[in-house]
């Protein structure tokens, strides 16, 4: 039975589409849901784990739908809000065992035993979460969220405002996780993580599903190579023969074009002409973002910075 | 049931925790015991502090129960209770589980006034008098905190909760029987005091008091915090965040 599906899910906060028109299937995989701050991963995930109702579509998780039979999927799921939310006023051991018996498991202490042993917490397991890093922290929401072993997992940017030494450890987890059989759905806005770590990805921009597919697949959709340079100021963009701009994302302008070519010269030559400091200009390996860029064009472009829409993705996230 | 008191033992240990909300959530009813209960120059009866101590009993019960609407604050403003919702367990059991942990607090605390006014001269009752009290108290307190609790699922943050605590705890202590008998009121107010239901759990102490078993008081009660939690309860097995 498939983990995740959901057919024309859609959700409208008022008059805004926050969610639109979402088809997904997810199974047995690690799912990325990709794209910037507004651009409905919350939204989404809310509405998979019977959250928030859709306003049309529907959603299934392991063949159970996600508003009439609530109480089946809440059974099969566990979910990690983006807030760190451990209570610090208990111990790590308190804190799972809390949710081992909400969970109601067969023998609860020995579950949360194996679980804060899974996440590598046992050494400090009966000390005050207040103590805990960040990393930490994340690890013991896992443990929390893997003592009912749920058939699925919806991790809501799981590596948000952590170091890189506990991303790092965070995605290993993710990883063994779905090693075990568990489907991973989960949102982040970080590309090369996704990249490292997802089966599959889809990006999200502005409640739609631009594209979908293997990081990999995904990567080399971007023909030819790819040319960064970094420069102060912004780029006017102008025809330069053969090569298509791509976008600017603060100081990183990216270029597209045949490998055939010598277009650092030329790009060289056209921000010359503008007057525009490079810092830095080469080929790189396609990326992530670059797809992102590509699908839905430079960020700036995209409209300008809509405050109304802001806050009441914000407001509504609560 | 089991959920709920995993719930009610979270909230306890949380409590057990904190410890300088213990002590500071008894000041203010042991200011109006002892600063009012005993300096007040009252002249419809000479055992003011007798008459009061029901009322301030109430009021502990009122301001525990009130400030409970936090917890469920806390709990949805820090992710909790994002976490709580999306569990199998009933929903339901989040909601009863508060009221029964913010009730409990407000009896412990209640307990403890009851001491310091016995301390300060009020008269003692009998086992079966306690026994009454004790339950208006929980009615009273279940009352309040079901209610407290869907009104901070509903609010945006906690400084709309302090004002709508603010808002209506005040009001309530003094368009209540808990300072003045009906008999020393004006008529308007006679009326709002005779609705209150602060009123109606401080006259069915004071009717125990006297030997009496307030089984209107009891009653209304019961049926007032039957009703309020029917709500609650569909609130809270319908909520979207």
């Amino acid at each position: 039975m498939t983990a995740v599906e959901t057919e024309g899910l859609t959700r409208f906060y008022g008059d805004l589409c926050a969610v639109r028109d979402l088809t997904l299937s997810v199974d047995g995989e690690i799912f990325g849901l990709l794209g910037p701050n507004g651009s409905g991963k919350t939204t989404t995930v809310k509405m998979l784990t019977t959250l928030l109702p859709p306003s049309s579509g529907s959603a299934r998780i392991c063949g159970h739908d996600v508003v009439r039979e609530a109480p089946a999927v809440r059974e099969r799921i566990s979910y990690v809000p983006q807030e760190m939310a451990v209570d610090i006023k208990l111990t790590g051991r308190e804190n799972v065992l809390l949710f081992a018996r909400l969970y109601g498991v067969p023998a609860p202490l020995d579950r949360t035993d194996q679980a804060l042993a899974l996440m590598g917490l046992s050494d400090r397991a009966d000390d005050r979460t207040a103590t805990y890093s960040g990393g930490m922290r994340r690890r013991l929401e896992l443990a929390q969220a893997l003592v009912h072993e749920p058939a699925v997992l919806f991790l809501d940017e799981p590596t948000i405002g952590l170091d890189v030494a506990a991303r790092k450890r965070i995605w290993e987890h993710i990883i063994s996780l779905r090693h075990d059989g568990v489907t991973v759905f989960v949102t982040t806005h970080y590309m090369d993580e996704a990249d490292r770590a997802c089966d599959r990805v889809a990006f999200l921009d502005r409640g739609s599903v631009v594209m979908l597919g293997s990081p990999s697949s995904l990567k080399a959709s971007i023909p030819g190579e790819t040319i960064i340079a970094r420069i102060s100021g912004s780029f006017n963009p102008q025809e330069i023969p053969g090569l298509t701009f791509v976008g600017q994302r603060g100081d990183l302008l990216t270029f597209t074009g045949p490998p055939t070519q010598d277009g650092i010269t030329s790009i060289q030559r056209e921000l010359d002409h503008q007057g525009i400091p490079v810092h830095e200009i080469g080929r790189r390996e396609p990326t992530l973002d670059d797809v992102f860029l590509q699908a839905v064009g430079s960020q700036d472009a995209a409209g300008p910075f809509d405050d109304h829409r802001f806050r009441l993705i914000l407001r509504r996230r609560g | 049931m089991k959920r709920v008191l995993v719930y009610l033992d979270r909230d306890l240990l949380r409590w057990k925790r904190g410890r300088v909300a213990v002590v500071s959530n008894l000041v203010m009813p042991a200011a109006w015991l002892i600063f009012v209960g005993l300096a007040l120059p009252i002249r419809f009866t000479d055992h003011y502090l007798d008459f009061i101590t029901p009322g301030i009993l109430i009021l502990t019960v009122l301001s525990t129960s009130l400030q409970g609407g936090s917890l469920l604050m806390f709990d949805k403003v820090l992710g909790f209770l994002n976490k709580f919702l999306a569990l199998p367990a009933p929903r339901e059991s989040i909601l009863l589980g508060k009221i029964l942990f913010i009730t409990l607090r407000g009896i412990i605390q209640a307990t403890i006034i009851l001491i310091i006014a016995v301390l300060i001269g009020a008269s003692l009752y009998g086992p079966s008098q306690y026994a009454l009290m004790y339950l208006i108290l929980f009615l009273f307190g279940a009352l309040f905190a079901a209610a407290a609790t869907t009104v901070a699922l509903y609010l945006e943050d906690h400084d709309s909760y302090a004002a709508f605590n603010t808002m209506i705890s005040m009001p309530l202590f003094f368009t209540s029987t808990a300072l003045i008998p009906y008999a020393a009121m004006p008529e308007w107010l006679k009326v709002i005091a005779s609705v209150n239901p602060l009123s109606i759990a401080i006259d069915g102490i004071r009717a125990v008091a006297l030997g009496i078993v307030p089984l209107a008081s009891i009653g209304i009660l019961t049926l007032l915090g039957g009703g309020v939690l029917l709500i609650c309860l569909h609130v809270f097995r319908h909520v979207t965040v």
